[in-house]
């Protein structure tokens, strides 16, 4: 019995090196390219290990995001999640932890030192300035740039996390003295906010600009979320329904360590940026052509049974059609 | 000190305060266990009066939500005669609990309070760092991690004795058992405080919870297990007759190979149990 144990273990530690070393070779890639993995023999070979043990590392791999793999092909690194990767390890120094996720990168989008910098800048925008209603996703790293608006007198709209309960209008015409600080987190907009059913939020706007936080957005104005796609989906909704198009400035905030020089390359649903802001610099970006409306047979199943907008949404979409 | 086994994530239901991502679990239950009937039973009774959490949503299993009443229970909390005398309390990070943070804060107490799961370790408010008007900010997670600073065991040993603890909790019966999460939370915060010295026998403990989360059924109590001497809903007050608690202590033959292995103040005290720095 502890003989059966002692080789389990042994085996589980042996696995989960192997997985630790394709993903250092992964990760080791340049950026900008989609690259491939040597063939399985191949790597089973460099790494010493038999065919079976490479396969089940290479699955977890893959149910991971970092690698995608295709028969008769090979294994192909994921861009977008090699980025998010190699980002979060600069992005640890500087990042504040999440009230529930802790160090979790891949459950929120942390604030860093000089958000409030970041926010200071964002007030220099004209885009800003002429501003009356803005959506601002629910990043911890816009917590600053909330308050900031709010004292401003501008209108947020605030998606709830992952959209599951929709969005929030947080007023400041409905707030108490000094009630920013509180309705600037997401704590406090439960408290301080008004929920948004899918008719009132068709009637919140006209949205004047949108502000996102990223995990890392390439300097030609590609978003990278944390992975779940929420602000693709949210973007995807504002202009489903006709609350934004082309045409209205969308405004990274991050950290200058999450900005990528390289070309990365990008997927057509991939949420694009006007403007990036961080501590450091302004920097406007070339324009691309953003995503337009939603694309019903790519979001998936289980987020429309459990977010209410997308259920609505889609009614009213089949309601158009017919 | 209650140690289940580390949350088997696929029942979606174990982790308490200890995490999850807000997606809800689609996944089928194994076979039931009596304390899972009633935190289901209590969950579902619960959804009417609950607030939503700001990264939960409504998933019960990944944290202890708010009710409607919870700014009475505070008003009942003030009205203990250990409130009284507590200059430093100890809350958890409950949902529930916010409005006693609140309170607490705005009568300038030093408060205490873990970290979401205990992840991070205790961080504890001292009265001058709140600005006047934002107590209600400070009271919540987002708040608190805002505002407070981490201490370790070591500080919190210096910091004097906690006369008041006060929980939220799943459910809780008339003898003062609390229903765990799955987790333990509250025992292993009460472990760590007692072999920190902050409390002693005599300390109070008070559980906050909904009318509908106290349940009149009979609990197995672990030897660990910390009893309440209040609970404390909307609309009672009520004195459970717990007989002192023996001061608690970290069972490291069930810490070990858990998660609760890699939590900063168990770190601590286990450096400190091999003589080594602190």
């Amino acid at each position: 019995m502890s003989g059966r144990l002692a080789a389990a273990s042994t085996g589980r530690t042996l696995y989960s090196e192997v997985v630790e070393q394709i993903e250092a070779i992964a990760l080791a890639r340049p950026l900008g390219e989609e690259t491939m993995l040597p063939a399985e023999w191949e790597l089973a070979e460099q790494l010493g290990v038999s065919r079976g043990t490479l396969r089940r590392a290479l699955a977890e791999l893959e149910a991971g995001g970092l690698v995608r793999r295709e028969i008769g092909r090979g294994t192909f690194v994921n861009p977008a999640a090699r980025l998010r990767r190699v980002v979060w390890e600069r992005l640890a120094e500087v990042a504040l932890p999440d009230s529930r996720f802790g160090y979790d990168f891949s459950s929120f989008v942390p604030d860093f030192a000089g958000s409030e910098r970041c926010a200071a800048s964002v007030r220099s925008l004209d885009e800003y300035r002429r501003a009356r209603t803005l959506v601002v996703t629910p990043d911890n790293s816009l917590e600053r740039l909330r308050e900031q608006a709010l004292e401003d007198g501008k209108r947020l709209v605030v998606f709830t996390y992952g959209m599951l309960r929709g969005a929030r209008l947080l007023d400041p015409a409905e707030l108490p003295p000094g009630g920013a600080v509180l309705a600037a987190t997401l704590d406090g907009m439960e408290r301080a906010g008004r929920g948004l059913d899918f008719a009132q939020l068709l009637t919140s706007g006209p949205i004047d600009l949108v502000v996102t936080g990223a995990a890392a957005v390439s300097r030609e104005g590609v978003h990278f979320g944390k992975g779940h796609g929420y602000f693709d989906l949210e973007w995807g909704l504002l202009s489903e329904v006709g609350l934004v198009d082309a045409t209205t400035p969308v405004v990274a905030v991050v950290h200058d360590c999450q900005v990528v020089p390289d070309r990365v390359p990008h997927a057509e649903l991939d949420a694009i940026c006007d403007v990036i802001v961080t501590p450091s610099e302004q920097i406007r970006c070339e324009p691309l052509p953003k995503p337009s409306g939603l694309v019903w047979d790519r979001v998936p199943r289980q987020f429309l049974s459990t977010r209410p907008y997308l259920r609505d949404a889609r009614q009213a979409s089949r309601r158009r059609a017919a | 000190m209650t140690l289940p086994p580390p949350p088997a994530s696929q029942d979606g239901l174990a982790p308490g305060r200890g995490g999850g991502t807000g997606e809800p679990s689609s996944a089928l239950a194994p076979p039931l266990d009596p304390q899972r009937v009633v935190r289901e039973q209590v969950w579902a009774a619960l959804r009417a009066v609950a607030r939503p959490d700001s990264r939960f949503h409504w998933d019960f299993s990944s944290f202890i939500a708010d009710f409607e009443g919870s700014e009475a229970c505070a008003e009942r909390v003030r009205a203990l005669a250990s409130w009284d005398r507590a200059d430093l309390v100890f809350i958890t990070p409950d949902n529930s609990t916010e409005a006693v943070r609140h309170r607490a804060i705005e009568e300038g107490r030093r408060l205490l309070m873990t970290t979401y799961g205990i992840r991070r370790g205790f961080l504890y408010l001292e009265p001058g760092r709140v600005r006047p008007g934002e107590e209600r900010y400070a009271a919540t997670l987002d708040g608190m991690d805002a505002l407070a600073r981490p201490v370790t065991l070591a500080e919190i040993s210096r910091l004097g004795t906690i006369g008041l603890l006060v929980t939220g909790g799943s459910a809780v019966n008339l003898e003062g058992l609390r229903i765990g999460k799955g987790h333990g939370y509250f025992d292993l915060e009460w472990a760590l405080l007692s072999e920190a010295g902050a409390v002693e026998a005599t300390s109070e403990i008070v559980d906050v919870v909904h009318d509908c989360q106290v349940v009149d059924l009979p609990i197995d109590r672990a030897a660990h297990d910390v009893r309440v001497d209040w609970i404390v809903t909307p609309t009672q007050t009520i004195r459970v007759d717990a007989g002192g608690h023996p001061l608690g202590k970290v069972l490291w033959e069930l810490v070990a190979g858990t998660e609760f292995e890699q939590l900063p103040p168990v770190v601590e005290l286990a450096r400190q149990r091999e003589g080594g720095a602190p």
